[in-house]
């Protein structure tokens, strides 16, 4: 490929060659585009993390490794993070934080854990990836896809290798030695695709009973302790002014508020005890037939003028009025 | 309360404008529809007007100039018929028409010519009544035959119309000499009448030079009618019982003469053209509306296939305007006209169609214009439309076959005018409703030259000839055979297509029809015509009983014999060997058409039609019972949930939600296949209102798989044979449904529960409306209770709908199955809703106008590809109300939600199609999954095309298309197909417990020890499938590519082995940037001088100018990612 670019904006191009398969016998070319990370919010690592966009759909862990070590040589390589994963830690809630009863959402977020958060941290950080890891589902799958055209952040050793893999990047096209995605033993060792993955993935449907049952107690046990808390914060603001001097009122009990669903029956019941003497009072006086007249006529007058402006439209499609041969 | 003086002040300080809007909108009827109808008629009568003056650009001049030349003829002495035939024969080449058979040889009365008594124009070119939408347009002159060359006695033997064929020769001579060169002179039969040929003269086209205006002259043809002076003939004589024809069988003067009322009929109409112009003149100018009426009444005809020509069912725009001009006439009962004179044409219409659908004047003579005159005893001989005031029989030339069909459409019609919920407008005027695919189940053509000599002979005392007579008598068998009140009648409709007659030229004799095949179309009646055993009378020793068995026999032959039933009643009967009402209908056709017609006894003498779309499905009457077995296990399962003692909640209902349990699917359920693990059937749980529920949409998914776990348990301990496993969605977020228990029974079936809490719905309607979330999590929660819904609320109820409509509909469940074939070949079901299909079907069986509901899988899938080709789903909503509870406010509600999506979303990018239902009236349930269109516009603008080319291959090759053609894909239209490898497919439908499929892999690849594996194998069950890997792999690609650069396309899972998929256009070429949606390769050109040295990196600011940079999709690149994901999955890629 004579011509192609070796850069593109600010990302670098990297091309990659990728072996015919039986179902698809020609070797092609997938280009990937880096560049350093440079997140709107920076953190320490970004010396020595790169930016990829454009990513393979099967990319892993393994791939990229390979790929770089087939760049700067083994070792520099230290993990790279993909988009819908770390989207998954911003989305998607993860069972922990799903654990809230949702009265109670506001209330520990104003009141609750954030003076104990305080206090200790990294004890707390510890004690949660933990129980978020017993609170999670096991995964269905034994390898997941990327989105096509995605990104992904790779870190590296230190901010040497950032500057050999550009460096390795940019000497590609004088060589035209492209790196091969997939190379080496890295087929044998990251999951397979195809039928096999799909047979692996009816599989993990199933899982063992009892994983599945510790899964949930570990999330229900992470729920009740929320709940309580939820509970006697929401005790505790009843009697304790806040900084202003003033007391929440709650409803409910000595013991706890009422829950949300109660308060809303009982609206449902007002309404429709409001809606029930509306009704009654219908076509009391003269005014209101009167009214209802009027409405009647206005009513039949805008379908008429409807009528008409859907004739209208009708007539702008021709052929609708002409009977078919 | 008198409210009334308020009331008129209020509405004299109306604006003007506003009040006659009011006062038209009152005056045209108070419902919108009708008013709309009304409006829609005005604007088809604006439409199909002529403009008289130019599209019948100098005819008046030639009617001028033809009677000119008519009246220059000679006279010609009388002279013997044979030696003025002969003589005139051989002296010019025409050939004088004379009707069959042919004037003897020895008769000696005479023939000649002298100048005719009158001329005079008829029919609707004087009344204006053409429209543009007619196949041909006549001008029609009569021609009155002088007194002098005929005699009163020539009503008798066909001796007027020998007279009259020769008249019509002479004229024809004489125009051909004139006219020959300006025009086409050719013979023609008046209305297909074989006793009145006549001369159209067609005009040469004029030069084509404005043939796309709207008002270009027309291919108009004139007409010339001998006809009889007016009362020539005695009326008394011409009676419908009257023998006139007794020629031909002096031989067997024993047998009493049989009445020939269609020809009396037709000697009695030769000499009434006058009085019927004077009356139709007469009601013109008593009656505004009545042309308007007589046009409408004519394109309504016209869309039935009717016509005045017999073998159009000899009812036609004369018989339409006389008929109406009859009951605006006084002299009706009690002396009242029957309808008023100050309707307006749609009302006239209205009630023109309502007296037809009333009067079956097929079974019951009609007598117009006087009371107490019994003709009875005639109804044999046809139907009956009696003119009083004019002695004549307005229906003689329908056939009872037609005044039946006409009947029948009359009262479809009916039906629709008086649902107001429906489209009155296009089904009545637009659609054709005459396609013998669309209107009959069952179409076969009789082929009958050998027997015509034998059954019909050298019979002539039936005018119509001998093609007509055979097909009458095969009515009448086919009628008695099919139609037989006694034991139930099979079929509703049974009709019979005699060939038409072409014009001939001067010069020869009319071509011989009798090649051309006999056409009868059968209506089933879906309830009777799958009956096996007919009972006949039953066998008595009293004489009346007798003789009932002796008819019956004589009827059914050999066929019937001598059965016992329950409370020993002994009984005729009739036992049918075929299983489905098709061929159950083609059995009893051939046998009895053999018997008593020696049809038949050939293969190939009767071909049938209409039954190639079930075989290609093999839809068997088995299926049903299948279908039922399903709904019986599932029973059994729904008992032994209820019973389990230890729930902690009562259960309230469990609910099939799959189309398995509703007769919807293509393939009816089979369990325990080898060949795959256990496909569970959907349904869902729901328990009492409970308290007990965690307030947390999350903790609830959590409740549920311990919920699910517990289930599975108790069910495992408490029934013997009964297998369990909790499978895990393929769910993205905490808060979606993450589990379900799978059931499978020993013996086979399999079903899979989900649990229905209410408080989820209650909590995610409160998420919806937080305003105080963030919008991307109120988006979610949107999404997720649209999810549930459908699930939990919308599912259930629709499974209850299909379910009962399909026993009130027997044609119901194989239609749907086709439909959804049809989506399935075309490689749309992957877009489509199942739900959806089976509604739209629903839908042409609840809405079928202008027919009735389809009693045949064929007539419900060719009218549902219509409606699919017709449906405007841009501007018009699908309202499919199965309980008939829509009001039409809700309908406008309805619309106006349509219109409201239309405004938001004018591109049509998160609505497409717009479906409604009683139960779910907000119309996207169907039509829309995960917060996606489904269909998308393009897919939707797909199935349109595709229906709207099956539709016209359908109305072009009718009868002879091979139903398979419609199933055909076509694979050119995709940009990529992705081949499945059938084995491979095949081999991953089973998956063990225990069993790690790499590990097995592996093993074989290394030729290791296969007999272990086996080992294992057979002493485990396999898994049931969580979801079809076909699907699964679909879906992946969705994922991955969806929305973006391909958009895939398959049918059924596990049938379809094709993948098509077609890249947008619309991302071939993008600016760059990261993070895009598909893999894209840098584009060559975009090379610029910015080519620095390649160590020095990128420079931010320098590049800021060139961030413009443009890239092109990298489709190989995708193909072989694709090709990666597949692995041998594949068996190609193209």
């Amino acid at each position: 490929m004579p011509s192609t670019p070796s850069t593109l904006g600010d990302f670098i191009v990297l091309p990659i060659s990728i072996p015919p398969l039986p179902s698809f016998p020609k070797p092609t070319t997938h280009y990937l585009y880096l560049r350093r990370n440079t997140p709107k919010i920076p953190i320490p690592s970004d010396s020595r993390s790169l930016f990829l966009t454009n990513c393979p759909v099967d990319s892993t862990d393994l791939h990229l490794r390979s790929l770089f070590a087939s760049l700067v040589g083994p070792g520099r390589f230290e993990s790279a993070s993909f988009e819908d994963e770390r989207k998954d830690t911003a989305h998607k809630l993860s069972p922990l934080d799903a654990a809230v009863p949702v009265n109670a959402v506001r209330l520990l977020q104003a009141h609750g854990s954030t003076n104990k958060k305080r206090k200790r941290e990294e004890e707390e950080d510890a004690e949660r990836s933990r129980e978020d890891e017993a609170a999670r589902l096991p995964s269905t799958w034994t390898r997941p896809l990327r989105k096509s055209g995605s990104t992904a952040i790779v870190l590296l050793a230190d901010e040497k290798s950032v500057e050999q893999v550009l460096k390795a990047c940019a000497k590609l096209p004088k060589t035209k030695k492209y790196p091969e995605w997939g190379a080496g033993d890295v087929a044998s060792k990251v999951p397979a695709l195809g039928s096999v993955w799909l047979k692996q993935h009816n599989r993990l449907c199933y899982p063992d009973p009892a994983t599945l049952q510790q899964a949930v107690d570990a999330f229900s046990a992470v729920f009740a302790r929320r709940e309580k808390e939820a509970a006697e914060i929401a005790k505790r603001l009843r009697n304790e002014p806040d900084e202003d001097g003033f007391v929440t009122v709650t409803r409910g009990g000595r013991n706890a508020p009422a829950s949300r669903t109660e308060a809303e029956e009982a609206r449902k019941k007002m309404v429709e005890r409001a809606e029930k003497k509306r009704q009654e009072m219908e076509g009391l006086y003269r005014f209101q037939l009167r009214e209802k007249q009027k409405e009647e006529q206005e009513e039949l007058l805008k379908r008429f003028e409807d009528d008409r402006k859907k004739l209208e439209a009708m007539r702008m499609k021709r052929g609708k009025f002409v009977p078919e041969a | 309360m008198d409210s009334g003086p308020a009331k008129r002040r209020k509405l004299d300080h109306s604006q003007d404008g506003a009040e006659k809007a009011l006062e038209s909108a009152v005056s045209t009827g108070g419902v919108s529809r009708s008013r709309a109808f009304i409006l829609e008629a005005e604007e088809l009568l604006e439409e199909v007007r002529i403009d008289y003056k130019t599209a019948f650009e100098g005819a008046d001049q030639l009617l001028h100039k033809i009677k000119g030349s008519i009246e220059a003829i000679k006279s010609r002495e009388p002279l013997p018929i044979i030696e003025a035939a002969t003589r005139f024969e051989k002296k010019s080449k025409i050939k004088i028409p004379f009707p069959d058979p042919q004037p003897p040889k020895n008769s000696n009365y005479k023939v000649a010519f002298a100048k005719p008594a009158q001329f005079n124009v008829v029919g609707s070119y004087v009344s204006k009544t053409m429209v543009k939408t007619q196949k041909e347009h006549s001008v029609d002159m009569i021609v009155v035959l002088p007194q002098e060359i005929l005699q009163e006695k020539d009503y008798l033997d066909l001796r007027y119309f020998y007279k009259r064929a020769y008249y019509l020769a002479v004229v024809a001579k004489a125009l051909q000499k004139e006219f020959g060169n300006q025009g086409q002179l050719s013979y023609e039969y008046l209305n297909g009448n074989p006793l009145c040929p006549v001369i159209a003269v067609q005009p040469k086209a004029p030069e084509a030079k404005e043939e796309d205006s709207k008002n270009a002259r027309l291919q108009y043809r004139i007409r010339i009618i001998p006809c009889a002076p007016e009362g020539f003939f005695p009326k008394g004589k011409l009676h419908l019982g009257a023998s006139l024809v007794r020629r031909g069988r002096d031989s067997e003067s024993e047998t009493p003469a049989h009445p020939t009322a269609f020809y009396n009929s037709t000697v009695a109409a030769e000499g009434s053209f006058f009085s019927y112009l004077k009356l139709l003149r007469q009601t013109e100018k008593k009656c505004a509306a009545f042309k308007k009426a007589c046009i409408l009444g004519r394109t309504w005809l016209q869309q039935r296939g009717f016509g005045g020509d017999i073998s159009k069912g000899g009812f036609g725009h004369f018989e339409w305007s006389v008929l109406l001009a009859l009951l605006l006439q006084g002299g009706q009962k009690m002396g009242h006209a029957a309808l008023s004179t100050s309707l307006s044409a749609t009302q006239l219409f209205k009630a023109q169609i309502q007296f037809l659908s009333v009067m079956n004047f097929s079974e019951k003579p009609c007598v117009l214009g006087a009371e107490n005159v019994d003709l009875e005893d005639h109804i044999e001989s046809g139907p009956i439309l009696y003119d009083f005031a004019r002695q004549l029989n307005i229906a003689f030339k329908m056939g009872a076959w037609s005044a039946a069909l006409l009947h029948q459409h009359a009262k479809w019609t009916r039906n629709l005018l008086s649902d107001s919920s429906a489209d009155q407008f296009t089904p009545t005027f637009i659609l054709r409703a005459d396609l013998p695919s669309h209107t009959f189940d069952l179409f076969a053509h009789l082929n009958y030259s050998d027997v015509l000599d034998e059954v019909i002979g050298n019979d002539y005392s039936e005018s119509r000839g001998r093609i007509w007579q055979l097909g009458s008598k095969v009515y009448r068998v086919l009628k008695r055979a099919l139609g037989d009140k006694e034991l139930g009648e099979r079929a509703r409709v049974i009709h019979i297509q005699t060939p038409e007659q072409p014009k001939w030229s001067l010069s020869e004799k009319p071509k011989d029809q009798t090649r051309a095949a006999l056409e009868v179309g059968v209506l089933f009646d879906p309830a009777n015509m799958s009956r096996v055993v007919d009972k006949g009378p039953s066998a008595g020793a009293s004489a009346e009983e007798k003789e009932e068995c002796e008819r019956f026999r004589r009827f059914w032959g050999d066929k019937a014999e001598l059965r016992r039933f329950e409370r020993d009643t002994i009984r005729e009967t009739l036992v049918w060997k075929s299983t489905t009402p098709f061929e159950i209908c083609e059995e009893i056709m051939r046998y009895i058409l053999a018997l008593h017609l020696r049809i038949g006894h050939l293969e190939d003498d009767i071909s049938f039609y209409g039954n190639g779309l079930v075989d290609l499905l093999s839809i068997k009457p088995a299926d049903t019972t299948l279908y039922n077995v399903a709904r019986k296990e599932f029973s059994t399962f729904e008992r032994d949930i209820r019973n389990l003692d230890d729930l902690p909640l009562r259960v309230r209902q469990i609910a099939p939600v799959c189309p398995e349990l509703r007769h919807a699917s293509v393939k009816p359920p089979v369990f325990g296949s080898l060949k795959s693990g256990p496909r569970p059937m959907e349904c869902v749980i729901s328990f009492e209102a409970s308290g007990k529920w965690p307030e947390s949409i999350a903790a609830i998914q959590r409740t549920k798989i311990a919920f699910l776990v517990m289930i599975g348990n108790l069910l495992e301990n408490s029934k013997q044979g009964v297998k369990t496993h909790v499978g895990l969605e393929d769910a993205h977020f905490e808060t979606e449904n993450l589990a379900f228990l799978d059931v499978i029974y020993e013996s086979g079936p399999a079903f899979r529960l989900r649990i229905h809490s209410d408080l989820e719905e209650s909590l995610l309607e409160r998420q919806v409306k937080d305003k105080t979330q963030e919008q991307y999590l109120r988006q979610r929660a949107t999404t997720q209770l649209a999810t549930f819904r459908r699930l939990y609320t919308n599912l259930p109820l629709h499974g209850q709908t299909i379910s009962t409509s399909v026993t009130r509909f027997p044609a119901l469940s194989p239609t749907i199955r086709l439909v959804k074939h049809w989506f399935n070949s075309h490689k749309l079901s992957c877009h489509f809703t199942d739900e959806f299909i089976e509604l739209v079907v629903l839908h042409v069986f609840l809405s079928p106008y202008p027919w009735d509901a389809p009693s045949s899988p064929s007539t419900g899938f060719m009218r549902t590809l219509l409606f699919l080709s017709r449906w405007d789903w841009r501007s018009e909503p699908l309202i499919v109300d199965s309980g008939n509870e829509l009001t039409n406010s809700d309908r406008t509600t309805i619309s106006t939600r349509l219109e409201a999506w239309r405004k938001i979303d004018p591109s049509m990018n998160h609505t497409v199609l717009f479906l409604a239902t009683t139960q779910e009236p907000s119309g996207v349930a169907w039509t829309t999954l995960k917060g996606e269109a489904k269909p998308s516009k393009v897919v939707a603008m797909r199935m349109t095309s595709l229906a709207k080319s099956a539709c016209k291959v359908i109305r072009e090759e009718q009868l002879t298309l091979d139903p398979k053609r419609l199933f055909v894909p076509s694979l050119k239209d995709y940009d990529v197909l992705i081949y499945l490898n059938a084995k491979v497919v095949k081999s991953t439908l089973k998956t063990y417990e225990h069993i790690d499929p790499a590990a097995v892999e592996s093993s074989s690849q290394n030729g290791g020890s296969k007999f272990k594996n086996l080992d294992i194998v057979t002493g485990e069950e396999p898994l049931p499938l969580a979801q079809h890997p076909c699907d699964v792999l679909l879906e992946q690609l969705n994922r991955v590519y969806g929305g973006g650069p391909l958009v895939f396309f398959r049918g059924q899972a596990g049938e379809d082995n094709v993948i098509g998929a077609i890249w947008n256009p619309g991302m071939q070429v993008r600016t760059f940037r990261a993070g895009m949606l598909a893999s894209y390769k840098p584009l060559k050109k975009a090379k610029n001088n910015n080519k620095k040295d390649e160590g020095d990196e990128m420079d931010v600011d320098e590049d800021r100018e060139e961030e413009k940079v443009e890239v092109e999709m990298n489709r190989e690149g995708m193909l072989a990612e694709i090709a990666r994901l597949g692995g041998i999955w594949w068996r190609g890629l193209r």
